[in-house]
Parts: structure tokens; C-alpha cells; sequence
């Protein structure tokens, strides 16, 4: 019969504990020794930290090369790509001097038809002509290659003696009104330039 | 037996180690290897094998990178690896799984005569017989038994470990107990 004062719970408790009070068996030492050992052998490294990582992936030499890579890379192409400093324009006989510099040599280094003209010379050019004396016989040697390399430039505008040489020809050929739309276009370009007295200089040349 | 208080749980433990606290690892062991071992031992009747089950229960904890799932408790999932790997063994030599059999606990119940105070308390203290007893139960009957004394498992825990409805965790249990009682107990006088 079952006791009714012993509830299931106290019986359960009871036998159990009972069964406790007996030490029925431990893992050998080896077992143990041999588990623990493996634990260790085996165990995760401990994930580092952000900063960890990051100060680990710098010292690589890979990331060293990399970035070194990188930076130089960029450095040319900045280079490359970076635009002329724009010229002084309040000293005209400066920028002769510059101009005249800069063209000898690229004339002389190679044939005008084989090497276009770079832009930054084309653009100078007639800067050079603003400050020029009427022309004399070396500076009109030079001007004879600058005037090819600048026609081999497809958007560069005519020179200054060019358009006056063409205002000439379209009045002796007759078309006067053609002549005066030059005329005013040339003095839009070259406002402080007296463009009669050059043109009366060229035609009398 | 269940942590204390003031210690680290079980699950707690278990994480830090995965994130590389070998001394983690030394604490779990420390508190189920006894457990464990005791529950193969008894579940098996066999020492080899369940010092072998044994290892291969804690080896693949450690080479495993998972968690108790869901509201599992690192107990129970510990125990259910184990458990696990025996019922392979067994199937892989061959040996029929008796934790597989339908047992009709009804048929093996007895009358139980020896649960009085008096009986209660004199019960067998002989190691021998406490052993030859647990061997005596029926194997599903004597595997809640265990899940219960040596994992110190709830019953729902135990329920959810065999894949078996409470109620009939419940029945095994009691019917153990009752024949336990009467193993240890039919042989001193009342």
C-alpha cells in the first residue's frame, strides 16, 4: 500500500538521494586527462578586437604594397590631369619671352607635320603677337612653323597677321563687306591693337 | 546538480568558450563529466562502451561550433548527444535498441508492497544490489530513472530528450520507482 503521507515527489526525492549516497563510478583519470587535453588543443583562438584586426592588417606587407600602390597611382594622375597655371597677362613681354622659349625647342625636336602643337603654346601664340614689334625677319622664321603647328590644332583661331592677310585678300579681291566683318571680329580679339595701321603695314609690305 | 547563484550558467560558459575561454571548458566538464558518466555506465551496463560514448559525447562538443537550440538548456542537449551516440552504436553493431521498444508499462507493473516508511528507510544499501535493481527495470523505464538521478532533468526535459509524451515520462518514472522500491526492499524485513 502507498503511504498516503508520502506524496510521489517526496517518494522520488527520497529514492533518488538514496541512489546519490552511492558513488557508482567516475571517468578514469586517462578520460579525463585526454578530454581536457583535447579542449585545449582545439580550442577557438579568441576573436581580436576591431583595433586588433585593423593594426594586424596594416603590418601585412601586402596592405604596405597596396596602399604604396594606390597612392603612387593617384600622385601621376593628379599630375597628369592637373591644368597649365593660367599666364600672367599684365606682363606682355614676359610672356614673349616664355612663349619664344617654349616654341624653339619643340620646333627644333621634331618635324611641325609629326608632332602637333601642345595646346598651352597654341593659346599663347597670339599673346606673343600682341606684344610684337612689327615683324622682324627671325621672329617671322619662327612664326612660319607656330602658324602649321596651329592649323594642325583643329579648333585654333587664325593669328592675328593671318586675319589681316585675309581682311587684305578679300579687299583686293572685291569683298568689302566680307573685309569689314573680319575687320570687326579681329578688333573684338585684339581690342587694343591698331588694326588699320597694321593692315596698311602689311599692304604696303 | 545546478549552478551555483553566483556562477556563470551552463549556456554561459559554453559561449565564452566558443569565443575562445579554454578555462570555460574546464568548468563544464568539471560539473557533468560525473553525471554523464555514471548515466552511460548504467544505460549501457557496460564500462568500455560508455567510456567511449563518453569521449565521443565531449570531443564532439568541442569540434562543434553550435548551441543548444530553442529553450533547450546545455544539460539537455549534453545528455541528447549522448544518448544519441549510443542508440548509433548500437544500430551501427547491430544490438537491438531496447530504448526503441513499445513497453506497456502496465504489464510490468507489480503490486507495491514495500513503499512503506519503514521500508522506505531500510532500503538496500548495498552497491551490488542498487545495480543489479537499476538493471532489473525495463530499459525505457530505467533511462527516465537515470535522465532523472544523474542529469538531474525535469520531467518535461526528459520528455523533450526521448521524443516521448509527458504523461508517459510521468508513468515511467512512477512505475520505476515503484519497482525499485520493491527490489530493494522485499528482502528486509518489514
Amino acid at each position: 500500500m502507498i503511504d498516503r503521507k508520502h506524496t510521489p515527489d517526496a517518494d522520488d526525492e527520497m529514492l533518488l538521494e538514496h541512489f546519490r549516497q552511492h558513488p557508482s563510478g567516475e571517468p578514469p583519470p586517462s578520460l579525463d586527462a585526454f578530454i581536457l587535453a583535447a579542449a585545449r588543443r582545439e580550442a577557438p583562438t579568441p576573436a581580436p578586437s576591431l583595433w586588433q584586426r585593423w593594426l594586424h592588417a596594416c603590418q601585412r606587407p601586402r596592405w604596405q604594397m597596396a596602399f604604396a600602390t594606390v597612392a603612387g597611382v593617384a600622385l601621376m594622375i593628379g599630375l597628369v590631369l592637373r591644368s597649365p597655371v593660367p599666364e600672367d597677362h599684365s606682363s606682355p613681354l614676359a610672356s614673349v619671352e616664355f612663349s619664344a622659349n617654349r616654341q624653339e625647342p619643340a620646333v627644333a625636336a621634331a618635324p611641325p607635320p609629326a608632332m602637333p602643337a601642345p595646346a598651352p603654346i597654341v593659346r599663347m601664340a597670339p599673346q606673343g603677337e600682341l606684344a610684337r614689334a612689327p615683324a622682324s625677319a627671325d621672329q617671322a622664321l619662327l612664326e612660319k612653323p607656330a602658324a602649321k603647328m596651329s592649323k594642325a590644332a583643329p579648333a585654333a583661331l587664325p593669328t592675328l597677321e593671318q586675319g589681316l592677310m585675309e581682311i587684305l585678300r578679300l579687299r583686293e579681291v572685291g569683298d568689302s563687306k566680307a573685309a569689314d566683318e573680319k575687320l570687326l571680329a579681329l578688333h573684338k580679339r585684339f581690342p587694343k591693337e591698331d588694326l588699320p595701321a597694321r593692315l596698311e603695314a602689311l599692304r604696303q609690305r | 546538480m545546478p549552478a551555483a547563484l553566483d556562477s556563470p550558467s551552463d549556456e554561459a560558459l559554453l559561449a565564452r568558450n566558443r569565443n575562445g575561454d579554454g578555462a570555460s571548458f574546464e568548468v563544464l566538464y568539471a560539473r557533468h563529466r560525473q553525471g554523464l558518466y555514471r548515466f552511460l555506465v548504467s544505460l549501457s551496463n557496460k564500462a568500455e562502451l560508455a567510456e567511449e560514448i563518453f569521449q565521443d559525447t565531449w570531443l564532439s562538443l568541442i569540434r562543434s561550433a553550435t548551441q543548444p537550440q530553442g529553450r533547450a538548456s546545455f544539460r539537455t542537449w549534453l545528455f541528447q548527444i549522448a544518448r544519441n551516440r549510443l542508440i548509433d552504436h548500437w544500430r551501427k553493431h547491430g544490438v537491438h535498441n531496447p530504448l526503441h521498444d513499445s513497453y506497456d508499462e502496465q504489464l510490468h507493473v507489480q503490486p507495491d508492497d514495500a513503499s512503506s516508511p519503514e521500508q522506505q528507510l531500510s532500503l538496500s544499501r548495498d552497491q551490488a544490489r542498487l545495480d543489479a535493481a537499476l538493471q532489473a527495470l525495463p530499459e525505457d523505464q530505467r533511462e527516465v530513472f537515470l535522465l532523472r538521478l544523474h542529469g538531474d532533468l525535469e520531467l518535461p526535459q526528459i520528455a523533450a530528450l526521448t521524443g516521448a509524451p509527458l504523461e508517459t515520462v510521468k508513468s515511467r518514472l512512477r512505475y520505476a520507482q515503484q519497482k525499485l522500491h520493491r527490489l530493494l526492499a522485499e528482502e528486509v524485513p518489514a
